[in-house]
């Protein structure tokens, strides 16, 4: 984006400026993460719920190096992806046709599920911390950790119901978003939804290891974190061109 | 900058160039509400059975017992939980949004929605993680469900200052608005929110009797006072929803 000369100072400009600056942390931290998630000992395949206790203390045992890699970088990287998620709201409360309940909704909803998506990697690090204790306790850090890292999808579920009504009611003459971010968004939510299943059931695609609940939510949600990047990218330009920061 | 100034008041004229905000998804907002809460008193009564809690004062093998009674239940309940909790956000959210309709700034929607927004791990949450957890291998060691049954149930009564500090943010709103968005009094029941969360203290001292988690005042007091606070706090979401103008613009 060119950013006008005589636009250069205005707070205006500086909106924009820290928009895109936040939108920019997803391409990089979005393949940090990445990173971190191919460097997982246990999830090429994930790990299944039905290995017994003494294995599970053996795959921490084994694989603590790697273990502690991708889930410091989790830790440290993953709510990085917020800011992003901070620019919708922004964009949500830009529109001109509704009063913003669904902005604030939105938000409330999305602090909620990054406290979530904060806590799962402390389980999978207390696991590898002391791998030597009793294999029971291992087993039920490693349940907790599968539970809050996959089940989890009711924040971005609510987040995205809300994010495809705001865009439906953003009908005057300048929308926002283009329409179709409505109905992906919409298609994204009945996608991640079943995963809720990982914190019953034990076998199936609906388990932790599941093709639904591992393998379609988080593919799921990482191309919605990619093609939101580039939505946002070309709301922030029509926004900057609108108020005449760029051209 | 003066418009950012400006717009510190609800009662703000509309702006010309802009289009009526209208109320449909403030309506839309505002039904989520009762919807929501009616769905989290099925699950924690009638499906979880976290609500009366389960006693503090039994045994290992009562508590490992508690959960294999009940672990259809929970998995049920506390699986619809774990997927609709986001409407907590949005029953959160709408409070956010009528107290920046007030004339009392915007710091204490923020407060109210940052004390929430945390308040639902601790509040909700973990005790849904917890008993999710206990009930998914049945054959675990009793001591292990045990410390899960006392994790959860000691979260879920015990989780008290997100919740202050929210009930603290909503009564001074309430009582520094000029606007009248809601009720004076709707205030005071407030207040007494956060003298119930006091109540609740020794919980985590206390293994019977009145102030155990499932006591007569550390549970009982702080359930009935805030079913009658929601109740209000639906009946007037309702009423600042009706009177509010439909042409009035949107939010800063």
């Amino acid at each position: 984006m060119q950013i006008l000369a005589e636009a250069e100072d205005l707070p205006k400009t500086a909106n924009i400026r820290t928009q895109l600056i936040s939108l920019w942390s997803v391409p990089i931290f979005g393949a940090i993460l990445l990173v971190a998630f191919a460097a997982f000992p246990g999830f090429f395949p994930p790990m299944s719920p039905d290995m017994p206790a003494n294995q599970v203390a053996a795959f921490y045992r084994d694989n603590e190096a790697m273990i502690r890699f991708s889930m410091i970088t989790f830790n440290l990287c993953g709510i990085m992806l917020l800011p992003m998620f901070m620019v919708i709201v922004v964009q949500m409360k830009r529109m001109a046709t509704q009063s913003h309940a669904f902005a604030y909704c939105y938000l409330t909803a999305a602090v909620s599920g990054a406290t979530l998506f904060a806590l799962a990697d402390i389980f999978y690090l207390t696991a590898a911390f002391r791998p030597d204790r009793n294999p029971e306790l291992v087993m039920l850090l490693n349940d907790m950790a599968w539970i809050i890292f996959i089940a989890p999808v009711g924040a971005i579920v609510a987040m995205n119901l809300l994010l495809a009504a705001a865009i439906y009611f953003d009908n005057g003459p300048n929308p926002v978003f283009p329409r179709w971010v409505g109905h992906y968004a919409l298609a994204t939510a009945v996608a991640m939804a079943p995963a809720v299943g990982a914190a019953i059931f034990r076998t199936g695609p609906l388990a932790w290891d599941g093709g639904v609940s591992f393998w379609l939510r988080n593919g799921a949600f990482a191309l919605f974190v990619a093609v939101m990047f580039f939505v946002l990218r070309g709301v922030l330009q029509r926004q900057a061109v609108d108020e005449g920061v760029a051209r | 900058m003066s418009s950012a100034v400006s717009t510190e008041s609800a009662a703000r004229p509309v702006d010309p160039g802009a289009r009526p905000a209208g109320k449909r998804d403030v309506w839309i907002v505002f039904w989520i509400v009762p919807a929501f809460y009616t769905a989290f008193g099925i699950i924690f009564f009638a499906l979880a059975r976290v609500m009366p809690p389960p006693r503090p004062d039994v045994t290992t093998d009562q508590m490992a017992h508690f959960f294999h009674a009940h672990a259809t239940t929970i998995q049920i309940g506390f699986g619809i939980l774990v997927l609709i909790v986001g409407g907590a956000g949005v029953a959160n959210g709408i409070v956010v949004y009528h107290i920046k309709r007030m004339t009392v700034g915007s710091v204490l929607g923020y407060a109210y929605m940052g004390s929430l927004a945390v308040g639902a791990l601790p509040g909700c949450l973990l005790v849904a993680f917890c008993f999710l957890t206990a009930v998914y291998r049945p054959d675990r060691d009793p001591q292990l469900l045990a410390l899960l049954y006392d994790l959860g149930l000691l979260s879920y009564v015990g989780s008290l200052g997100c919740f202050t500090t929210a009930w603290f943010a909503f009564a001074i709103a309430i009582l520094y608005d000029r606007n009248q968005i809601f009720p004076k009094w709707l205030a005071y029941v407030t207040v007494w929110q956060i003298v119930t969360e006091i109540l609740a203290i020794p919980v985590f001292v206390s293994k019977a009797g009145p102030f155990a988690w499932n006591g007569s005042i550390a549970f009982w007091v702080g359930t009935v006072v805030f079913g009658f606070w929601l109740s209000c706090l639906i009946v007037f979401l309702k009423k600042a929803n009706d009177l509010q103008p439909a042409d009035e613009a949107p939010l800063p």
